[in-house]
């Protein structure tokens, strides 16, 4: 059955009173709940969502589908925190009501996304950022080189968060900060009242003009064009990006790996690029259609239909396509992702953190834990490089499913019994990890459950 | 926990352009968001054609990332619809939804189910054999519980409430009930005596 597809029908006005004065974009409606897209994850075929809507439509059993396109996939990637800055200043009260509303969740939830600006993004290196705004900006984008925020909020914000610990209350001081910095930034800045199109996706009022030095990017330090966002969040022209034939994709800022095949580019931001700055959009695409010439490269793959057909895939150390998790030799580990790659669910060994006290817990996949990745946790753990790491066994969970499924286990004291039985190679027990462990499993049976009953429905259509 | 922010933005969103799609979703009840009433208009050019189809929407605890329950609540001729429950026989519904759909892209997708059965992969046995064998009779039968279940001129409603308040009902709990029942007068009242 072909599906009428109607994605982008968007709200044309939002009913919600503070919002009135800000006219949010259609570009910036997140697709699952239909509200301003608050910390943006942008997927690898360009699709954007909210951090949370993208958790909590991803599978914890199997590779997960894009909500707009069903592009398989199987990485959590990190918030662009490029999006997530922009859209911070272009709707500033908008994006306070997400942030206070998303904390609430939080709190209910007792899991927290990552503060951004703080310790979690201190990945980039200093010196990229704060470099003297006059010589960063290039010749084309001559409307507002006087000051550059991004140096302003280099140097202030990530300094004040690093003392931060945990906590929600932590939180809003941070953004409180952020947010001040932001507006002073936003107000001295040259407006660019010359740009023709800007009446069109704002109405003006009290919208913030986003300005060219929000959206460089990240390796050529000019307005992005045609911009492609990797696992770690960080966004690039698509012709800064060079694929290598015989490793995997690294971002230049980060160093982070990018697992599979090239992203596609982000449309949704590309457009906005394009209308927000047409003047230096155009430059840019001059300029790059001049090396277009000389070096004839291949055109840029976008999320239009076909799938990217670059090569680098991403082995699973085995190099082969995962077995699903009910097969008895499978290494899936139901419901626990990599905090580093934001694999989910992990797929080989597990590594978990035993001194991370999140309930949500601290987990590596092999390839992260061997690479001893620095990258911090994906919901705001105080993961330290001097945690100890044991390994999980995935058998442990896949006995302890099973006995679920066939209604063997009654108690929780079995599910620790079961998972101290199997874990191999796990260190002393302290009750702390104990009880974490019921954790995971309690957390994961509902899914399961309904993973159970659907595959009981079987495909009736 | 259902995401009643979204679901309060989703009937704002389908009922503004009613005039265009005809389709609409409605709170079943005044507080609860989780029962909705959906309704679509018969595809033009099938036997369908002329009705109004009442849809029962269930939203689950998970929803936007699980699919909505729903079923017809009107009765209609359809292989890959149950004559006798509603059900529905839709892939959207089950393995491939999407949290970017919404009611109303489900809603849609029902009606182009409507248009375009799929005798093959079928809900109702005995519709899909007669689809396939006697494509004539399908289209009489079906033709005949469209007019029979789904064509309720707003003044038949109308007139039915009337004659319902005047046995002694509540205005508004005969409405809901002969909503509830595809407008069906004596299926209403059966209902209304039972409560």
């Amino acid at each position: 059955m072909e599906v009428p597809v109607k994605f982008k029908e968007m709200m044309e006005n939002q009913s919600d009173d503070d919002d009135e004065l800000e006219k949010i974009s259609e570009a910036f409606i997140c697709c699952v709940c239909r509200d301003l897209l608050y910390k943006p994850v942008v997927l690898a075929c360009g699709h954007i969502s909210c951090f949370w809507c993208i958790h909590k439509s991803m599978s914890g059993l199997h590779k997960s589908s894009c909500p707009i396109c069903r592009n398989q996939y199987y990485h959590f990637p990190y918030i662009c925190q490029k999006l997530h800055l922009l859209l911070l200043k272009v709707y500033p009260s908008a994006y306070n009501r997400r942030e206070n509303q998303t904390l609430e969740e939080e709190k209910d939830m007792g899991y927290f996304s990552p503060q951004i600006g703080g310790p979690d993004y201190q990945l980039q290196p200093e010196q990229k950022i704060i470099k003297p705004s006059n010589a960063s900006v290039p010749c084309f984008s001559a409307t507002d080189s006087s000051l550059n925020p991004c140096s302003v909020r280099a140097g202030e914000t990530p300094d004040r968060i690093a003392h931060v610990h945990s906590g929600p209350v932590h939180q809003d001081i941070g953004f409180g900060n952020l947010l001040d910095s932001r507006k002073d930034t936003a107000a001295t800045s040259a407006p660019i009242a010359e740009d023709r199109n800007s009446n069109q996706i704002h109405c003006g009022g009290t919208c913030k003009q986003a300005s060219v030095d929000d959206v460089l990017c990240d390796s050529c330090n000019h307005l992005l064009f045609r911009p492609i966002v990797l696992n770690c969040g960080h966004a690039f022209c698509i012709c800064c990006i060079v694929p290598q034939t015989s490793e995997m994709l690294k971002c230049q800022v980060c160093q982070s790996p990018h697992p599979g095949d090239l992203p596609k580019v982000c449309l949704e931001f590309d457009h906005f690029l394009e209308e927000q700055f047409p003047k230096e959009y155009g430059l840019r695409r001059e300029a790059l259609q001049m090396k277009h010439e000389q070096f004839q490269t291949e055109s840029p793959s976008t999320c239009s239909s076909e799938a990217g057909k670059e090569s680098f895939h991403f082995s699973f150390s085995s190099g082969e396509e995962p077995l699903p998790w009910w097969n008895a030799s499978s290494k899936v580990h139901i419901g626990v992702g990599c905090d580093s790659c934001g694999m989910y669910p992990i797929i080989g060994d597990r590594y978990r953190c035993k001194d991370c006290v999140e309930q949500i817990g601290y987990d590596l996949c092999k390839d992260c834990y061997t690479t001893r990745s620095k990258l911090p946790g994906r919901f705001n753990q105080q993961h330290t490089s001097e945690h100890k790491f044991e390994i999980v066994k995935s058998t442990a969970m896949h006995n302890i499913m099973l006995r679920l499924l066939r209604g063997q286990l009654q108690d929780v004291s079995a599910v620790s019994d079961a998972l101290h039985d199997t874990s191999a190679n796990v260190i002393p027990s302290s009750d702390n990890t104990n009880e974490d462990e019921e954790n995971v499993a309690d957390a994961t049976l509902p899914s399961s459950e309904t993973e159970a009953n659907e595959s009981e429905n079987g495909r009736l259509a | 926990m259902v995401d009643f922010a979204r679901v309060q933005k989703e009937l704002q969103e389908c009922n503004r352009d009613f005039q265009v799609s005809g389709i609409k979703v409605t709170p079943k009840g005044e507080a609860n968001l989780a029962h909705l009433l959906g309704t679509i208009p018969g595809p033009i050019g099938t036997p369908y054609e002329g009705g109004t189809f009442k849809i029962d929407i269930t939203l689950p605890d998970g929803y936007p990332f699980e699919p909505p329950k729903m079923k017809f609540a009107t009765k209609v001729w359809h292989p890959n619809i149950s004559s006798q429950s509603g059900a529905i026989c839709l892939d959207i519904l089950k393995d491939q939804w999407s949290p970017a759909l919404t009611l109303k892209t489900a809603l849609l997708s029902i009606q182009a189910l409507l248009s375009a059965p799929e005798p093959d992969d079928p809900q109702d046995a005995v519709v899909a054999q007669q689809y396939l064998r006697d494509y004539q009779t399908f289209l009489g039968t079906a033709r005949y519980w469209t007019e029979a279940f789904a064509m309720i001129s707003s003044l038949g409603v109308e007139e039915k409430v009337q004659k319902l308040v005047e046995m002694g009902f509540p205005e508004d709990l005969v409405r809901t009930t002969l909503e509830n029942v595809g407008g069906d007068e004596n299926l209403a009242l059966e209902k209304l005596c039972s409560t």
